[in-house]
């Protein structure tokens, strides 16, 4: 029983930080039709801005990520600005590609100044943890387990409560109407994708200093967020908060009952029940049509 | 929006009109006829007199991507289904190769039919459920599926040699089939290009590839004009996954031993993408010039480029989604017709 | 249109056409012996980018250090006359079938003298071209005993094979170890390498008395093996076993202090030796047994490298970090070329591969000796332990600079 309940907090708690990560992966992806395959290259850039302000200034983490969250958000309003806004009409492969070629870039820059070299964010505080029972709560996860929840109550107020949140809501249900609005649509897409780095960037401090990491786990990260983006429904925030815990939860579960090397494998199982079955996600409703003969 | 999607659409077909089919029928045949079999001639004897076996070997994977960007383009580029997990048919036809090769002791030339019929089924089995899905929810789900069947491949070890790779009797007592080197593999690989490019040719030409088409451009459309777009959309995967699968057949004898990594990674369905994309997704030459262009780039880059070439790679593919989107044959078709080339027509076109 | 469409069919043609001309530089002036003016060619196909770029890179810097020596020393001896020695490298980007075809492309430019690339499936892709092509391959890194059964005859490893990873850990800590752990559980990534290692683990346990309690695997370059930690914490096993790479090797100690799971001791293989370890670790690195294929404390010596010690010291020198044992793989991988040449008078291949068989010699990187399958079977492994912080060599005995600190996790 003990282990049962050992994997089931654990797991809810590594839900939490795949929701974080996958968070702004599903808003870009819901509000603007865009899959952003550089996701994850962004979490690893967040990733090392924070290791390299802790390491060279001794900055907290949850200090650096605020650093990274600014940084990214800088460097992705440019990128929807000056690179992805110039495709958004084209067919969808488009985005595909030029986010894939974004992403070696990233990467393999990140590779050229970091090396490849294994990477973690140390806290004195991150292992130590709260001990009920038989079942152990570690700071550092539970921290950034907060953190996510935070994040998504911070991010829901924002889109329904502001009036650039509205904007960006109205922008991804019907551009045409937006735009006729009087919203500037450039600048809301290059704010949403903005805010999608700042927050991958965010998720990447974070888990810097839980994980390890290099700039080879970027892609792992994205294909994370796929998932999760999908279970939760596209750019429902609530969503993306149940997308991964749910996840969590279902590899924490397979992993004591079933094979420990099947966990990826149970992964991408749901991923393709999920858009088998309920193309809308678990939660709520996409913003969206899936289906062409539902 | 409207008027510059409608102008996006007839840019982008191929397809040739009535009229121009009746007319133009005489002498240019018999130039292109000679001019291909001349280029077939150059293709057949270059491994005696030109190439040295290492170009062998480039070019059998040059000719390999053809057949892989080829499949992902009946699919994606002709029906519009942006397939992102085509490297599943790549893997399940290496592993039908390797495991009847090495644990029913096949013959090569045997395991190719049940490699090719693997890719079919999974294909129809795949696609019944899946290609009820549009846009990214194809695209992922078809990732899922890939990456998934990875993971399976990995979990039966026993059947599959999981992690520690499977590697196919090619030498020795134990060969089923004598191992043909380079030169062999450079004619498999090339006659398996050529068959699937005659089969894109042939699937542009028929009212197979019209329908597909018309799926494309508007599927509701295409469904009320009386195509049964179930059974198009299926087959055209269908038939990517059989060329798909027959790569990776002939790809698993000629690595000899396979990994499950490697047949089943992303970056071979990424570069399928690409190579179709930027040589000119839904046309027939296009995914050629594609997979010849990009694979000789990359060769380039890595020989000349040690430290920088993926990073010099990835800035290329941004720069050449933003110059030629439609691909390299439909904008030189237009710079043509046009008498300019407009290197950023694309982004006036397709921006926000 | 149908015009246009032939007009396409020339161009398709002539792209063809020209690629393929382009291409047919053809048989330019290849020197049989594979030395060019006074130049000793010989070829490396390394993994720079992808996956398994951190470890590429120090196998890179083992045969660079390796070249450099050499070349300080005057270069290589074949027959009456010296010649430089010029390593060429090529990245395989981590995959297995270009790591194979760009041996193709050095047999191609005549390159027969092959040092090998970094992990097991790189180096089985191009063992099996250099087989074919009749080329010579010292493998610096590849120790998955696949290779090794498959009869090559041409491919020969400085480095112990797979099994000895774990089993060296398990010998090291039931030597000195007081009290002494009764009971083991292994946790492995799921590749090749790491599964053969710790087969070679169990065994080895099962014979010294350990009671084996379970076996879990997690995927390869995973962070997170809770999942398995978690199966295993009720078991209460005295000594935890990890046959995994950096990554899996710090979540094991990682995890184990979230979870609360704690034995005697860690013993793992790869991770423990590299300063990533430590550096993500801190305090909590402590304790823990790792094996490694070279310590600087191994006996033995080389007119290249001289001792251990020296090779360390030219090393932090020459790249300014602690020397660990990939690098120093690849430069006895070299080693064993270059010391192959000079003995066979020649860079001929097939003379090279018959010097190289007959090798029996001493190096900083331990005895050289190259059994049927191309093993060096004499080479034991080490097995070291995290001691306030620094990597300590504790076993074989003649090497130990410390005794085993046991139980391993007062950290």
């Amino acid at each position: 029983m003990s282990q049962f309940l050992q994997a089931t907090v654990y797991g809810l708690l590594e839900g939490g930080l795949l929701a974080l990560v996958a968070v702004g992966f599903s808003l870009v992806w819901g509000v603007m039709n865009i899959v952003n395959l550089a996701h994850g290259a962004f979490v690893i850039t967040g990733a090392y801005i924070a290791w390299k302000l802790n390491t060279e200034l001794g900055l907290d983490p949850y200090l650096g990520m605020l650093v990274s969250a600014a940084a990214l958000f800088l460097a992705g309003y440019l990128v929807q600005r000056l690179l992805i806004n110039q495709v958004v009409n084209a067919p969808i492969w488009m985005t595909l590609l030029l986010t894939f070629g974004l992403d070696l870039l990233i990467v393999q820059g990140l590779q050229l100044l970091f090396t490849a070299d294994f990477r973690a964010i140390k806290t004195s505080w991150g292992t130590e943890g709260l001990a009920l029972g038989d079942v152990r709560v570690p700071y550092g996860r539970l921290a950034g387990f907060g953190l996510a929840v935070a994040v998504t109550v911070a991010l829901v107020w924002f889109m329904t409560r502001t009036r650039t949140g509205l904007a960006i809501r109205t922008t991804g249900m019907d551009r045409a109407a937006a735009r006729l609005m009087g919203v500037n649509v450039r600048h809301v897409y290059a704010l949403t994708f903005g805010l999608s780095a700042a927050l991958a960037g965010m998720a990447g401090a974070i888990l810097g200093s839980i994980n390890t990491f290099s700039p080879s786990a970027a892609g792992g990260f994205t294909l994370q967020s796929f998932v999760i983006a999908v279970l939760g429904g596209l750019g429902n925030m609530w969503g993306a908060l149940a997308g991964g815990i749910l996840l969590g939860l279902v590899q924490a579960w397979g992993g004591q009952y079933l094979s420990g090397t099947l966990v990826n494998a149970i992964a991408f199982g749901v991923l393709v029940l999920v858009l088998i079955v309920r193309p809308a996600g678990l939660v709520g409703r996409p913003y969206y049509e899936a289906r062409a003969e539902a | 929006m409207s008027t510059a999607a409608g102008r996006r659409r007839r840019r982008g077909a191929v397809a040739p009109t009535p009229a121009a089919l009746v007319a133009g029928r005489s002498r240019s045949w018999w130039i292109g006829a000679a001019a291909i079999a001349l280029g077939l001639l150059i293709l057949a004897l270059a491994p005696t007199y030109l190439l040295l076996e290492s170009e062998q070997r480039t070019l059998a994977s040059v000719f390999m991507f053809v057949v892989l960007a080829q499949g992902w383009n009946l699919i994606g580029g002709f029906a519009g289904y942006p397939s992102f997990g085509n490297v599943v048919f790549f893997g399940l036809g290496g592993y039908t190769t390797a495991v009847l090769m090495a644990k029913a002791g096949a013959g090569f030339w045997i395991t190719l039919p049940a490699a090719a019929a693997v890719g079919l089924g999974f294909a129809v089995l795949m696609g019944i459920p899946i290609l009820r899905l549009k846009g990214h929810y194809f695209a992922i789900a078809t990732l899922g599926v890939a990456e998934g069947m990875r993971e399976v491949v990995i979990n039966t070890g026993g059947l599959t040699g999981g992690n520690r790779g499977i590697t196919v009797p090619a030498v020795g007592e134990k060969a089923t089939t004598s191992y043909p080197g380079n030169t062999g593999f450079y004619f498999y690989f090339l006659v398996l290009a050529l068959i699937a490019v005659a089969t894109v040719w042939a699937v542009s030409r028929s009212r197979f590839g019209y329908a597909l088409r018309a799926i494309s451009q508007d599927e509701d459309a295409a469904a009320a004009a009386g195509i049964n777009t179930t059974r198009a959309k299926i087959s055209a995967f269908a038939l990517s996954g059989v060329l798909t699968a027959l790569a990776g057949a002939i790809f698993a004898f000629q690595q000899v031993t396979i990994y499950p990594e490697r047949l089943f990674a992303v970056d071979i369905t990424v570069l399928m993408v690409v190579m179709a994309v930027l040589g000119g997704a839904g046309t027939v030459l296009g995914p050629v010039i594609g997979a010849v262009s990009l694979q000789y780039l990359s060769e380039w880059l890595r020989d000349n480029l040690p430290d920088y070439h993926t990073f010099v790679f990835g800035a290329i593919i941004v720069l050449a989604v933003l110059i030629v989107p439609m691909g390299i044959v439909n904008f030189t078709r237009d710079a043509w017709k046009r008498k300019r080339i407009a290197v950023f027509e694309a982004v006036r076109q397709y921006r926000l | 249109m149908r015009s246009a469409h032939l007009r396409f069919g020339l161009a398709l043609v002539l792209v063809l056409a020209v690629v393929v001309g382009a291409c047919g530089k053809g048989g330019d002036d290849e020197e049989e012996s594979g030395i060019k003016g006074d130049k000793l060619e010989i070829g490396a196909a390394l993994s720079l980018t992808g996956s398994l770029a951190k470890e590429g890179a120090l196998t890179k810097q083992g045969y660079q250090l390796c070249q450099e020596k050499v070349n300080e020393r005057g270069g290589v001896r074949v027959g009456d006359k010296k010649v430089k020695l010029a390593i060429t490298y090529s990245d395989d980007k981590s995959e297995p079938d270009t790591a194979a075809r760009l041996i193709d492309n050095f047999n191609d430019d005549g390159v027969k003298l092959i040092l090998g690339p970094y992990g097991s499936p790189s180096t089985e892709a191009a063992a099996a071209a250099v087989e074919r092509n009749g080329q010579v391959m010292v493998d610096s890194s590849g120790a998955d005993d696949n290779i090794f059964t498959k009869g090559y005859k041409t491919i020969f490893a400085v480095l112990s094979p797979a099994t000895d990873y774990v089993a060296i850990i398990v010998e090291a800590i039931m030597k000195s170890a007081n009290p002494k752990p009764k009971t083991v559980a292994f946790l492995s990534a799921d590749d090749g390498f790491s599964q053969t290692a710790a087969e070679g683990g169990v065994e080895a346990a099962k014979k010294a008395g350990l009671e084996v309690v379970a076996e879990e695997s997690f995927p390869e370059h995973t962070t997170d093996v809770s999942s398995a930690l978690t199966k295993v914490r009720d078991e209460k096993p005295d000594l935890i076993l990890g046959s995994v790479h950096v990554e899996e090797g710090i979540a094991i100690v990682k995890q184990s202090r979230e979870l609360g799971v704690t034995p005697m001791g860690f013993g793992e293989t790869v991770a423990p030796p590299t300063p990533d370890f430590r550096e993500a670790l801190g305090d909590a690195a402590n304790g823990v047994v790792g094996s490694t294929q070279w310590t600087a404390q191994v006996k033995g010596q080389d007119e290249i490298f001289g001792t251990a010690t020296d090779y360390a010291a030219d090393y932090k020198k020459r790249f300014d970090a602690d020397a660990e044992y990939h690098s120093a793989e690849g430069a006895a991988a070299c080693l064993a070329l270059v010391l192959a040449v000079e003995e066979a008078g020649s860079a001929d291949s097939e003379k090279v591969r018959d010097a190289l068989s007959g090798l029996d010699t001493e190096s900083f990187f331990g005895p050289i000796k190259f059994d049927d399958t191309g093993k060096n079977v004499t080479k034991p492994m080490s097995a070291i332990q995290i001691q306030s912080g620094d990597v300590k060599t504790i076993y074989p005995e003649d090497q130990a600079e410390a005794k085993l600190q046991w139980p391993g996790t007062g950290g």
